[in-house]
Protein backbone atom coordinates (compact mmCIF):
# COMPACT_ATOMS: atom_id res chain seq x y z
CA UNK A 1 0.00 0.00 0.00
CA UNK A 2 3.03 2.30 0.78
CA UNK A 3 4.83 1.50 -2.12
CA UNK A 4 1.41 2.20 -4.43
CA UNK A 5 0.88 5.71 -2.53
CA UNK A 6 4.31 6.57 -3.61
CA UNK A 7 3.99 5.67 -7.42
CA UNK A 8 1.37 7.84 -7.35
CA UNK A 9 2.68 10.14 -5.55
CA UNK A 10 5.77 10.17 -7.33
CA UNK A 11 3.96 10.66 -10.96
CA UNK A 12 1.33 13.09 -9.22
CA UNK A 13 4.63 15.40 -8.55
CA UNK A 14 6.35 14.88 -11.98
CA UNK A 15 3.83 15.76 -14.26
CA UNK A 16 1.67 18.32 -12.57
CA UNK A 17 3.56 19.89 -9.58
CA UNK A 18 7.07 19.86 -11.85
CA UNK A 19 9.30 20.38 -9.45
CA UNK A 20 7.91 23.57 -7.51
CA UNK A 21 9.13 23.72 -4.03
CA UNK A 22 6.25 25.69 -2.88
CA UNK A 23 3.33 23.09 -3.61
CA UNK A 24 3.42 19.70 -1.24
CA UNK A 25 1.36 16.59 -1.84
CA UNK A 26 -0.56 16.20 1.30
CA UNK A 27 -2.09 12.26 1.06
CA UNK A 28 -5.42 13.52 2.82
CA UNK A 29 -6.09 16.87 0.85
CA UNK A 30 -7.82 17.45 -2.25
CA UNK A 31 -6.05 16.91 -5.80
CA UNK A 32 -8.15 19.66 -7.41
CA UNK A 33 -9.15 22.31 -4.58
CA UNK A 34 -4.93 22.59 -3.82
CA UNK A 35 -4.89 22.93 -7.74
CA UNK A 36 -2.70 20.37 -8.38
CA UNK A 37 -4.63 18.40 -10.87
CA UNK A 38 -7.81 20.12 -13.65
CA UNK A 39 -9.93 18.47 -15.37
CA UNK A 40 -7.39 17.15 -18.52
CA UNK A 41 -5.15 15.71 -14.92
CA UNK A 42 -7.58 13.46 -14.06
CA UNK A 43 -8.00 12.10 -16.76
CA UNK A 44 -4.17 12.06 -17.45
CA UNK A 45 -3.84 9.94 -13.69
CA UNK A 46 -6.34 7.21 -14.89
CA UNK A 47 -4.79 6.95 -18.18
CA UNK A 48 -1.44 6.08 -16.38
CA UNK A 49 -3.13 4.07 -13.48
CA UNK A 50 -4.50 2.13 -15.97
CA UNK A 51 -1.13 1.22 -18.52
CA UNK A 52 0.41 0.79 -14.93
CA UNK A 53 -1.58 -1.13 -13.24
CA UNK A 54 -3.23 -3.09 -15.68
CA UNK A 55 -6.58 -2.07 -14.92
CA UNK A 56 -9.70 -0.74 -16.50
CA UNK A 57 -11.35 2.39 -14.83
CA UNK A 58 -14.84 2.50 -15.99
CA UNK A 59 -16.45 6.13 -16.24
CA UNK A 60 -18.79 5.77 -13.75
CA UNK A 61 -15.92 5.04 -11.19
CA UNK A 62 -14.27 8.32 -11.99
CA UNK A 63 -15.83 10.28 -8.92
CA UNK A 64 -14.36 12.02 -6.03
CA UNK A 65 -14.47 9.25 -3.57
CA UNK A 66 -12.18 7.39 -5.99
CA UNK A 67 -9.81 10.32 -7.03
CA UNK A 68 -9.87 13.13 -5.41
CA UNK A 69 -7.03 12.40 -2.52
CA UNK A 70 -3.84 10.10 -3.11
CA UNK A 71 -5.47 8.19 -0.18
CA UNK A 72 -8.79 8.02 -2.00
CA UNK A 73 -6.91 7.06 -4.96
CA UNK A 74 -4.96 4.29 -2.92
CA UNK A 75 -8.18 2.98 -1.61
CA UNK A 76 -9.60 2.83 -5.25
CA UNK A 77 -7.02 0.44 -6.61
CA UNK A 78 -6.96 -1.79 -3.85
CA UNK A 79 -11.03 -2.29 -4.56
CA UNK A 80 -9.09 -3.20 -8.18
CA UNK A 81 -7.22 -5.42 -6.47
CA UNK A 82 -3.88 -3.74 -6.64
CA UNK A 83 -2.07 -4.42 -3.10
CA UNK B 1 -33.71 48.63 -20.64
CA UNK B 2 -30.66 47.97 -18.61
CA UNK B 3 -28.19 50.34 -19.92
CA UNK B 4 -25.29 49.14 -17.13
CA UNK B 5 -24.93 45.60 -16.87
CA UNK B 6 -25.12 45.56 -12.97
CA UNK B 7 -28.91 46.71 -13.76
CA UNK B 8 -29.46 43.28 -15.16
CA UNK B 9 -28.99 41.80 -11.13
CA UNK B 10 -30.92 45.01 -9.29
CA UNK B 11 -34.01 44.52 -12.26
CA UNK B 12 -34.34 40.83 -11.89
CA UNK B 13 -33.66 41.14 -7.75
CA UNK B 14 -36.96 43.80 -8.11
CA UNK B 15 -38.76 41.05 -10.29
CA UNK B 16 -37.72 37.63 -8.78
CA UNK B 17 -36.25 38.61 -4.81
CA UNK B 18 -36.63 35.08 -3.49
CA UNK B 19 -35.79 33.13 -6.82
CA UNK B 20 -32.22 31.16 -6.56
CA UNK B 21 -29.92 32.97 -8.55
CA UNK B 22 -26.72 31.16 -7.89
CA UNK B 23 -26.68 27.41 -6.95
CA UNK B 24 -23.38 26.16 -5.39
CA UNK B 25 -22.76 23.04 -4.18
CA UNK B 26 -25.22 22.80 -0.92
CA UNK B 27 -25.64 26.82 -1.13
CA UNK B 28 -27.65 28.93 -2.73
CA UNK B 29 -28.38 32.43 -2.97
CA UNK B 30 -31.64 34.79 -4.12
CA UNK B 31 -31.37 37.69 -6.22
CA UNK B 32 -32.36 39.81 -3.55
CA UNK B 33 -29.46 38.46 -1.33
CA UNK B 34 -26.74 39.08 -4.45
CA UNK B 35 -28.21 42.48 -4.77
CA UNK B 36 -27.65 43.43 -1.10
CA UNK B 37 -24.17 41.75 -0.75
CA UNK B 38 -22.98 43.33 -4.00
CA UNK B 39 -24.35 46.85 -2.51
CA UNK B 40 -22.00 46.03 0.70
CA UNK B 41 -19.30 44.76 -1.55
CA UNK B 42 -19.26 48.64 -3.77
CA UNK B 43 -19.92 50.51 -0.33
CA UNK B 44 -16.59 48.82 1.02
CA UNK B 45 -14.88 49.67 -1.75
CA UNK B 46 -15.92 53.35 -1.96
CA UNK B 47 -15.21 53.47 1.70
CA UNK B 48 -11.67 52.19 0.39
CA UNK B 49 -11.03 55.06 -1.60
CA UNK B 50 -12.46 53.67 -5.06
CA UNK B 51 -13.53 56.43 -7.69
CA UNK B 52 -15.50 56.10 -10.86
CA UNK B 53 -13.15 54.16 -13.42
CA UNK B 54 -10.97 52.24 -10.63
CA UNK B 55 -9.42 49.05 -11.46
CA UNK B 56 -9.74 45.88 -9.47
CA UNK B 57 -8.37 43.08 -9.56
CA UNK B 58 -10.37 39.96 -8.48
CA UNK B 59 -9.26 36.49 -8.07
CA UNK B 60 -11.75 34.21 -7.31
CA UNK B 61 -13.21 30.75 -8.92
CA UNK B 62 -16.98 30.64 -9.73
CA UNK B 63 -19.13 31.33 -6.52
CA UNK B 64 -21.65 33.80 -4.86
CA UNK B 65 -19.12 36.11 -3.54
CA UNK B 66 -17.37 35.82 -7.13
CA UNK B 67 -20.73 37.17 -8.61
CA UNK B 68 -21.39 39.63 -6.08
CA UNK B 69 -17.92 40.83 -6.21
CA UNK B 70 -18.56 40.88 -9.70
CA UNK B 71 -21.54 43.04 -9.58
CA UNK B 72 -19.88 45.45 -6.58
CA UNK B 73 -17.03 46.80 -8.82
CA UNK B 74 -19.45 48.27 -11.09
CA UNK B 75 -21.92 49.16 -8.80
CA UNK B 76 -19.29 51.46 -7.05
CA UNK B 77 -18.29 52.68 -10.51
CA UNK B 78 -14.98 50.13 -10.71
CA UNK B 79 -13.43 48.28 -13.54
CA UNK B 80 -13.47 44.75 -12.75
CA UNK B 81 -10.07 43.24 -13.74
CA UNK B 82 -11.04 39.22 -13.38
CA UNK B 83 -8.14 36.85 -14.07
CA UNK B 84 -7.61 33.13 -14.36
CA UNK B 85 -7.89 32.29 -10.30
CA UNK B 86 -4.75 30.26 -10.38
CA UNK B 87 -2.86 32.88 -11.47
CA UNK B 88 0.64 32.65 -10.22
CA UNK B 89 2.00 35.59 -7.76
CA UNK B 90 3.83 36.83 -10.68
CA UNK B 91 1.10 36.75 -13.50
CA UNK B 92 -0.98 38.77 -11.00
CA UNK B 93 1.31 41.24 -10.59
CA UNK B 94 1.73 41.94 -14.15
CA UNK B 95 -2.08 42.60 -14.68
CA UNK B 96 -2.14 44.63 -11.39
CA UNK B 97 0.80 46.99 -12.40
CA UNK B 98 -0.73 46.54 -16.41
CA UNK B 99 -4.46 48.20 -15.27
CA UNK B 100 -3.07 49.95 -12.40
CA UNK B 101 -5.30 48.38 -10.16
CA UNK B 102 -4.68 49.70 -6.45
CA UNK B 103 -7.10 47.33 -4.93
CA UNK B 104 -8.02 43.52 -5.47
CA UNK B 105 -10.54 41.05 -3.57
CA UNK B 106 -9.33 37.72 -3.32
CA UNK B 107 -10.74 34.40 -2.75
CA UNK B 108 -9.88 31.80 0.00
CA UNK B 109 -7.18 30.35 -2.24
CA UNK B 110 -6.19 32.98 -4.25
CA UNK B 111 -5.36 34.54 -0.62
CA UNK B 112 -3.13 31.76 0.03
CA UNK B 113 -1.74 31.60 -3.42
CA UNK B 114 -0.74 35.35 -3.60
CA UNK B 115 -0.43 36.30 -0.44
CA UNK B 116 2.19 39.47 -0.30
CA UNK B 117 1.40 40.78 -3.71
CA UNK B 118 2.61 44.23 -4.07
CA UNK B 119 -0.86 46.17 -3.92
CA UNK B 120 -1.81 48.87 -1.46
CA UNK B 121 -5.61 47.37 -0.52
CA UNK B 122 -6.60 43.77 -0.57
CA UNK B 123 -9.86 42.62 0.45
CA UNK B 124 -9.44 39.36 1.19
CA UNK B 125 -12.04 36.01 2.09
CA UNK B 126 -8.89 34.83 4.41
CA UNK B 127 -7.11 36.17 7.38
CA UNK B 128 -3.52 37.04 5.81
CA UNK B 129 -0.82 39.04 7.71
CA UNK B 130 0.03 41.49 4.02
CA UNK B 131 2.94 43.14 3.24
CA UNK B 132 4.35 46.36 5.37
CA UNK B 133 1.93 49.26 4.80
CA UNK B 134 -0.68 47.16 2.84
CA UNK B 135 -4.11 47.30 3.89
CA UNK B 136 -5.88 43.99 4.47
CA UNK B 137 -10.14 44.14 4.95
CA UNK B 138 -11.35 41.00 5.99
CA UNK B 139 -14.08 39.77 3.67
CA UNK B 140 -15.88 39.92 7.20
CA UNK B 141 -16.22 42.97 7.98
CA UNK B 142 -18.70 43.05 4.51
CA UNK B 143 -21.49 42.46 7.51
CA UNK B 144 -21.15 45.66 9.50
CA UNK B 145 -21.44 47.99 5.98
CA UNK B 146 -25.15 49.01 4.90
CA UNK B 147 -26.51 46.78 2.12
CA UNK B 148 -28.45 49.69 0.27
CA UNK B 149 -27.36 50.67 -3.23
CA UNK B 150 -24.35 53.43 -3.33
CA UNK B 151 -25.79 56.31 -5.13
CA UNK B 152 -23.34 56.40 -7.68
CA UNK B 153 -23.76 57.77 -11.00
CA UNK B 154 -22.25 56.00 -14.54
CA UNK B 155 -23.61 55.79 -17.98
CA UNK B 156 -23.23 53.23 -20.50
CA UNK B 157 -19.98 54.32 -21.85
CA UNK B 158 -18.29 53.89 -18.67
CA UNK B 159 -15.79 51.03 -18.54
CA UNK B 160 -17.60 48.06 -17.30
CA UNK B 161 -14.01 45.23 -17.74
CA UNK B 162 -10.81 45.23 -18.62
CA UNK B 163 -10.24 41.19 -19.86
CA UNK B 164 -6.69 40.01 -20.75
CA UNK B 165 -6.00 37.78 -23.29
CA UNK B 166 -2.95 36.46 -24.45
CA UNK B 167 -1.08 38.89 -27.25
CA UNK B 168 1.15 37.92 -30.46
CA UNK B 169 4.22 39.91 -29.11
CA UNK B 170 4.03 37.72 -25.56
CA UNK B 171 2.48 39.70 -22.77
CA UNK B 172 -0.98 39.79 -22.08
CA UNK B 173 -3.01 42.79 -23.53
CA UNK B 174 -6.02 44.40 -21.44
CA UNK B 175 -9.45 44.42 -23.46
CA UNK B 176 -11.19 47.31 -22.57
CA UNK B 177 -15.02 46.43 -22.79
CA UNK B 178 -18.08 49.29 -21.94
CA UNK B 179 -21.29 48.53 -20.08
CA UNK B 180 -22.76 49.78 -23.33
CA UNK B 181 -20.61 46.42 -25.18
CA UNK B 182 -21.68 43.77 -22.63
CA UNK B 183 -24.93 44.73 -22.81
CA UNK B 184 -25.65 44.71 -26.24
CA UNK B 185 -23.86 41.22 -26.41
CA UNK B 186 -25.27 39.76 -23.82
CA UNK B 187 -28.96 40.89 -25.39
CA UNK B 188 -28.00 39.71 -28.40
CA UNK B 189 -27.27 36.83 -26.60
CA UNK B 190 -30.42 36.07 -24.67
CA UNK B 191 -32.20 36.93 -27.91
CA UNK B 192 -31.16 33.96 -30.22
CA UNK B 193 -31.35 31.59 -26.99
CA UNK B 194 -34.45 32.15 -26.61
CA UNK B 195 -33.47 32.41 -22.54
CA UNK B 196 -35.99 33.18 -20.10
CA UNK B 197 -36.64 32.99 -16.22
CA UNK B 198 -37.40 29.31 -16.30
CA UNK B 199 -33.83 28.80 -17.58
CA UNK B 200 -31.03 27.08 -15.32
CA UNK B 201 -27.84 26.94 -16.52
CA UNK B 202 -24.59 24.94 -15.59
CA UNK B 203 -21.83 26.68 -15.32
CA UNK B 204 -18.25 24.80 -15.41
CA UNK B 205 -16.61 27.36 -17.53
CA UNK B 206 -14.79 30.07 -14.69
CA UNK B 207 -16.07 33.31 -15.19
CA UNK B 208 -12.78 35.42 -15.57
CA UNK B 209 -13.44 33.63 -19.09
CA UNK B 210 -15.80 35.96 -21.41
CA UNK B 211 -17.30 32.95 -22.76
CA UNK B 212 -18.09 32.45 -18.81
CA UNK B 213 -19.19 35.40 -17.96
CA UNK B 214 -21.54 35.65 -20.43
CA UNK B 215 -23.38 32.80 -18.80
CA UNK B 216 -24.20 34.83 -15.60
CA UNK B 217 -24.74 37.80 -17.09
CA UNK B 218 -27.52 35.94 -19.85
CA UNK B 219 -29.12 34.60 -16.88
CA UNK B 220 -29.33 37.05 -15.12
CA UNK B 221 -30.84 39.44 -17.57
CA UNK B 222 -33.41 36.77 -18.06
CA UNK B 223 -34.21 36.48 -14.65
CA UNK B 224 -32.95 32.51 -15.08
CA UNK B 225 -30.69 30.49 -12.58
CA UNK B 226 -26.78 29.93 -12.72
CA UNK B 227 -25.48 26.50 -11.46
CA UNK B 228 -22.18 26.71 -10.39
CA UNK B 229 -19.66 23.86 -10.80
CA UNK B 230 -16.33 23.96 -10.46
CA UNK B 231 -15.29 20.40 -10.40
CA UNK B 232 -15.58 19.07 -13.93
CA UNK B 233 -12.14 17.41 -13.18
CA UNK B 234 -14.76 15.06 -11.99
CA UNK B 235 -17.90 14.84 -15.20
CA UNK B 236 -20.24 12.41 -13.65
CA UNK B 237 -20.31 14.52 -10.75
CA UNK B 238 -21.20 17.70 -13.36
CA UNK B 239 -23.44 15.01 -15.00
CA UNK B 240 -25.18 14.26 -11.50
CA UNK B 241 -25.80 17.80 -11.28
CA UNK B 242 -27.03 18.44 -14.34
CA UNK B 243 -29.87 15.48 -14.09
CA UNK B 244 -30.30 16.25 -9.96
CA UNK B 245 -31.13 20.65 -10.33
CA UNK B 246 -32.98 19.74 -14.00
CA UNK B 247 -30.74 22.26 -15.70
CA UNK B 248 -32.13 23.27 -18.93
CA UNK B 249 -28.23 24.97 -20.34
CA UNK B 250 -25.55 23.85 -20.87
CA UNK B 251 -22.21 25.14 -22.03
CA UNK B 252 -18.58 23.97 -23.33
CA UNK B 253 -15.32 24.23 -25.05
CA UNK B 254 -14.33 21.30 -26.85
CA UNK B 255 -12.55 20.07 -24.75
CA UNK B 256 -15.52 20.22 -22.25
CA UNK B 257 -17.66 17.96 -24.63
CA UNK B 258 -14.35 15.57 -26.00
CA UNK B 259 -14.46 14.60 -22.11
CA UNK B 260 -18.34 14.49 -21.66
CA UNK B 261 -18.38 12.15 -24.89
CA UNK B 262 -15.96 10.11 -24.15
CA UNK B 263 -15.03 9.81 -20.60
CA UNK B 264 -18.10 10.40 -18.87
CA UNK B 265 -21.67 9.06 -18.01
CA UNK B 266 -23.00 11.75 -20.45
CA UNK B 267 -24.36 9.68 -22.91
CA UNK B 268 -25.52 7.22 -20.64
CA UNK B 269 -27.40 10.13 -18.49
CA UNK B 270 -30.96 11.20 -19.24
CA UNK B 271 -31.60 14.94 -19.31
CA UNK B 272 -34.70 15.70 -19.57
CA UNK B 273 -35.11 19.13 -18.59
CA UNK B 274 -32.20 20.23 -20.85
CA UNK B 275 -33.42 22.69 -23.95
CA UNK B 276 -30.25 24.04 -25.54
CA UNK B 277 -26.61 22.91 -25.54
CA UNK B 278 -23.67 25.84 -26.27
CA UNK B 279 -20.65 25.53 -27.65
CA UNK B 280 -17.86 28.01 -28.43
CA UNK B 281 -14.07 28.46 -27.47
CA UNK B 282 -12.69 27.24 -30.99
CA UNK B 283 -12.95 24.63 -33.60
CA UNK B 284 -14.36 21.37 -32.70
CA UNK B 285 -13.63 18.60 -34.55
CA UNK B 286 -16.61 17.76 -37.00
CA UNK B 287 -16.82 14.15 -36.27
CA UNK B 288 -17.01 14.89 -32.16
CA UNK B 289 -20.14 17.41 -33.27
CA UNK B 290 -21.44 15.23 -35.45
CA UNK B 291 -21.36 12.21 -32.58
CA UNK B 292 -22.47 15.35 -29.90
CA UNK B 293 -25.52 16.29 -32.30
CA UNK B 294 -26.59 12.67 -32.47
CA UNK B 295 -26.68 12.25 -28.70
CA UNK B 296 -28.58 15.39 -28.07
CA UNK B 297 -31.23 14.16 -30.74
CA UNK B 298 -33.81 16.85 -30.74
CA UNK B 299 -32.28 19.21 -28.37
CA UNK B 300 -30.46 21.92 -30.32
CA UNK B 301 -26.58 22.39 -30.68
CA UNK B 302 -25.79 26.17 -31.13
CA UNK B 303 -22.23 26.22 -32.40
CA UNK B 304 -20.87 30.12 -31.59
CA UNK B 305 -17.97 31.96 -32.57
CA UNK B 306 -16.10 35.13 -30.62
CA UNK B 307 -13.84 36.91 -29.41
CA UNK B 308 -13.08 38.72 -25.89
CA UNK B 309 -12.01 41.71 -28.06
CA UNK B 310 -16.07 41.54 -29.22
CA UNK B 311 -17.28 41.27 -25.72
CA UNK B 312 -17.90 38.02 -26.23
CA UNK B 313 -20.16 36.84 -29.07
CA UNK B 314 -20.13 37.49 -33.32
CA UNK B 315 -21.79 34.63 -34.97
CA UNK B 316 -24.09 31.75 -33.68
CA UNK B 317 -24.98 28.66 -36.39
CA UNK B 318 -28.57 28.00 -36.26
CA UNK B 319 -29.57 24.59 -34.69
CA UNK B 320 -31.26 23.73 -37.87
CA UNK B 321 -28.92 24.36 -40.30
CA UNK B 322 -26.12 22.54 -38.06
CA UNK B 323 -27.45 19.75 -38.42
CA UNK B 324 -28.91 20.30 -42.07
CA UNK B 325 -26.34 20.99 -44.32
CA UNK B 326 -23.99 23.41 -42.12
CA UNK B 327 -21.78 21.61 -40.11
CA UNK B 328 -18.30 23.10 -40.14
CA UNK B 329 -19.50 26.68 -40.46
CA UNK B 330 -19.63 28.91 -37.61
CA UNK B 331 -22.87 30.56 -38.59
CA UNK B 332 -24.50 33.88 -39.33
CA UNK B 333 -23.60 37.52 -37.28
CA UNK B 334 -25.94 37.62 -34.25
CA UNK B 335 -28.08 40.20 -33.70
CA UNK B 336 -26.71 44.07 -34.25
CA UNK B 337 -23.16 42.83 -35.20
CA UNK B 338 -21.64 42.70 -38.99
CA UNK B 339 -19.31 40.47 -39.88
CA UNK B 340 -17.12 40.79 -43.51
CA UNK B 341 -14.52 39.13 -45.04
CA UNK B 342 -11.96 41.44 -45.93
CA UNK B 343 -8.38 41.86 -47.48
CA UNK B 344 -5.86 43.54 -45.53
CA UNK B 345 -6.91 47.36 -47.44
CA UNK B 346 -10.26 46.16 -45.68
CA UNK B 347 -11.65 45.87 -49.16
CA UNK B 348 -14.84 43.43 -48.85
CA UNK B 349 -13.90 39.89 -50.43
CA UNK B 350 -16.20 38.21 -52.88
CA UNK B 351 -18.08 34.46 -51.44
CA UNK B 352 -15.98 32.10 -51.18
CA UNK B 353 -12.89 34.30 -51.14
CA UNK B 354 -10.90 33.79 -47.85
CA UNK B 355 -9.53 36.94 -45.94
CA UNK B 356 -9.85 38.84 -42.36
CA UNK B 357 -12.60 38.12 -40.28
CA UNK B 358 -13.68 41.43 -39.24
CA UNK B 359 -16.09 42.82 -37.39
CA UNK B 360 -18.49 45.82 -36.35
CA UNK B 361 -21.34 46.38 -34.06
CA UNK B 362 -22.00 47.58 -30.38
CA UNK B 363 -19.86 44.76 -28.74
CA UNK B 364 -16.51 45.70 -29.78
CA UNK B 365 -14.20 46.93 -27.63
CA UNK B 366 -12.95 50.33 -27.30
CA UNK B 367 -9.04 49.07 -27.45
CA UNK B 368 -6.02 47.24 -25.20
CA UNK B 369 -5.81 49.22 -22.52
CA UNK B 370 -2.87 51.24 -22.48
CA UNK B 371 -1.43 49.93 -25.86
CA UNK B 372 -2.06 52.61 -28.87
CA UNK B 373 -0.03 50.26 -30.98
CA UNK B 374 -1.70 46.92 -29.92
CA UNK B 375 -5.33 48.52 -30.93
CA UNK B 376 -4.61 50.36 -34.20
CA UNK B 377 -3.24 46.98 -35.58
CA UNK B 378 -6.90 45.21 -34.76
CA UNK B 379 -9.67 48.47 -34.46
CA UNK B 380 -9.55 49.48 -38.43
CA UNK B 381 -11.44 51.83 -40.19
CA UNK B 382 -13.84 48.81 -41.37
CA UNK B 383 -13.85 47.15 -37.84
CA UNK B 384 -11.97 45.04 -35.96
CA UNK B 385 -9.96 42.74 -37.06
CA UNK B 386 -9.84 39.08 -35.30
CA UNK B 387 -7.00 37.89 -36.65
CA UNK B 388 -8.83 34.33 -38.03
CA UNK B 389 -9.30 33.72 -41.43
CA UNK B 390 -12.32 32.55 -43.35
CA UNK B 391 -14.82 32.63 -45.77
CA UNK B 392 -18.50 33.46 -46.40
CA UNK B 393 -20.55 31.16 -48.53
CA UNK B 394 -23.74 32.10 -51.17
CA UNK B 395 -26.33 32.10 -48.06
CA UNK B 396 -23.56 34.13 -45.68
CA UNK B 397 -23.03 31.60 -43.70
CA UNK B 398 -19.12 32.22 -42.16
CA UNK B 399 -16.35 29.27 -42.33
CA UNK B 400 -13.10 29.69 -40.53
CA UNK B 401 -10.12 28.52 -42.44
CA UNK B 402 -7.23 29.23 -39.78
CA UNK B 403 -5.62 31.97 -37.61
CA UNK B 404 -3.25 34.64 -38.87
CA UNK B 405 -1.65 35.26 -35.91
CA UNK B 406 0.69 32.29 -34.03
CA UNK B 407 -1.41 31.46 -30.87
CA UNK B 408 -2.07 28.27 -29.04
CA UNK B 409 -5.80 27.30 -28.13
CA UNK B 410 -5.40 25.00 -25.21
CA UNK B 411 -8.84 23.78 -24.25
CA UNK B 412 -10.86 27.17 -24.22
CA UNK B 413 -8.26 29.51 -23.83
CA UNK B 414 -6.01 31.44 -26.04
CA UNK B 415 -2.33 31.21 -25.02
CA UNK B 416 0.79 33.22 -26.71
CA UNK B 417 3.94 30.89 -27.14
CA UNK B 418 5.55 34.21 -27.16
CA UNK B 419 4.55 34.23 -23.49
CA UNK B 420 6.18 30.77 -22.93
CA UNK B 421 9.13 31.43 -25.03
CA UNK B 422 9.60 34.72 -22.89
CA UNK B 423 9.82 32.66 -19.60
CA UNK B 424 11.81 29.80 -20.91
CA UNK B 425 14.36 32.47 -21.94
CA UNK B 426 14.03 34.45 -19.05
CA UNK B 427 15.26 31.20 -17.18
CA UNK B 428 18.88 32.07 -18.25
CA UNK B 429 18.79 28.16 -18.73
CA UNK B 430 18.32 28.44 -22.44
CA UNK B 431 19.59 30.65 -25.64
CA UNK B 432 16.60 29.42 -27.72
CA UNK B 433 13.36 28.15 -26.74
CA UNK B 434 10.42 28.08 -29.28
CA UNK B 435 7.04 26.63 -27.87
CA UNK B 436 4.12 25.25 -30.70
CA UNK B 437 1.19 23.43 -30.16
CA UNK B 438 1.00 19.71 -30.17
CA UNK B 439 -1.94 17.95 -31.62
CA UNK B 440 -4.25 16.81 -28.34
CA UNK B 441 -7.63 14.87 -28.61
CA UNK B 442 -8.55 16.44 -25.29
CA UNK B 443 -7.37 20.35 -25.20
CA UNK B 444 -6.84 20.92 -29.39
CA UNK B 445 -3.56 21.62 -28.93
CA UNK B 446 -1.06 21.74 -25.39
CA UNK B 447 2.07 23.38 -25.58
CA UNK B 448 5.58 21.61 -26.72
CA UNK B 449 8.61 23.26 -25.90
CA UNK B 450 12.04 22.75 -27.96
CA UNK B 451 15.06 24.16 -26.06
CA UNK B 452 18.11 24.88 -26.46
CA UNK B 453 20.49 24.82 -23.34
CA UNK B 454 23.10 27.76 -22.77
CA UNK B 455 25.68 24.88 -21.09
CA UNK B 456 24.60 21.36 -21.85
CA UNK B 457 26.78 20.09 -19.25
CA UNK B 458 24.70 21.59 -16.33
CA UNK B 459 21.63 22.05 -17.84
CA UNK B 460 18.89 20.41 -15.84
CA UNK B 461 15.49 20.29 -17.45
CA UNK B 462 13.56 19.57 -14.15
CA UNK B 463 15.25 23.04 -12.73
CA UNK B 464 13.74 25.27 -15.97
CA UNK B 465 10.53 23.10 -15.47
CA UNK B 466 10.37 24.40 -12.43
CA UNK B 467 10.89 27.99 -13.35
CA UNK B 468 8.19 27.58 -16.03
CA UNK B 469 6.05 26.06 -13.36
CA UNK B 470 6.90 29.12 -10.53
CA UNK B 471 5.43 31.67 -13.62
CA UNK B 472 2.57 30.69 -15.10
CA UNK B 473 -0.55 29.19 -15.28
CA UNK B 474 -1.15 25.44 -15.33
CA UNK B 475 -2.02 25.80 -18.75
CA UNK B 476 0.84 27.05 -19.84
CA UNK B 477 3.12 24.67 -18.79
CA UNK B 478 4.49 22.32 -21.95
CA UNK B 479 3.49 19.18 -21.78
CA UNK B 480 6.12 18.06 -24.14
CA UNK B 481 10.08 18.60 -23.89
CA UNK B 482 13.06 18.24 -26.71
CA UNK B 483 16.15 19.56 -25.67
CA UNK B 484 18.60 20.37 -28.66
CA UNK B 485 21.43 21.52 -29.71
CA UNK B 486 20.02 24.58 -32.20
CA UNK B 487 16.51 25.12 -33.24
CA UNK B 488 15.85 24.99 -36.76
CA UNK B 489 15.61 28.18 -38.93
CA UNK B 490 14.66 29.78 -41.74
CA UNK B 491 16.92 31.79 -44.45
CA UNK B 492 15.98 34.70 -42.32
CA UNK B 493 17.53 33.58 -39.30
CA UNK B 494 14.02 33.12 -37.52
CA UNK B 495 13.17 29.82 -35.99
CA UNK B 496 11.14 27.33 -38.69
CA UNK B 497 8.11 26.60 -36.54
CA UNK B 498 6.66 24.69 -39.04
CA UNK B 499 9.53 22.27 -39.24
CA UNK B 500 9.39 22.12 -35.38
CA UNK B 501 5.11 21.60 -36.01
CA UNK B 502 5.67 18.82 -38.74
CA UNK B 503 8.06 16.98 -36.46
CA UNK B 504 5.23 16.99 -33.91
CA UNK B 505 3.07 15.88 -36.21
CA UNK B 506 5.44 12.84 -37.16
CA UNK B 507 5.62 12.19 -33.28
CA UNK B 508 1.63 12.05 -32.55
CA UNK B 509 1.08 9.68 -35.95
CA UNK B 510 4.11 7.43 -34.67
CA UNK B 511 2.93 7.36 -31.23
Amino acid sequence: MADVSAVVTQFIRENFIAGRSDVTIDPEVSLIESGIMDSTGVLELVEYLEATFDIKVEDEELVPENLETVNNIVTFLKTKGVA
Amino acid sequence: MARLVHEFLVSSSREHPHKAAVLHGDRSASYAEIDALSNRIARMLLNAGLTRGDRVLVVMENSIENVAAYYGVLKAGGVCVEIHDRSTPAEAGYYARNSGARICILSKAASRRLEGMELPIVISMETIQGSPGQRIIPWDDLGSVPDSAPDIQLDENDLAAIVYTSGSTGNPKGVVLTHANLCSNTRAIVSYLGLNDADRVMAVLPFYYVYGKTLLNTHFMAGGSVVVNNRFAFPNAVVKEMAEREVTGFAGVPSTFAILMNRSIFTKTPLPSLRYVTQAGGAMAPALTRRLIDHLGDVPLFVMYGATEASARLTYLPPERLVKDKLGSIGIPIPGVEVAVRDDAGNELADGEVGNICATGPNIMQGYWQDPEETAKALKPWGLVTGDLGHKDAEGFLFLTGRKKDMLKIGGERVSPKEIEDALIASGMVHEAAVVGRPDELLSEVPAAYVAPIDEGSFDLESLKAYVAERLAGHKHPRFWHVVKALPKKPSGKIDKEALKNELLHEVRVA
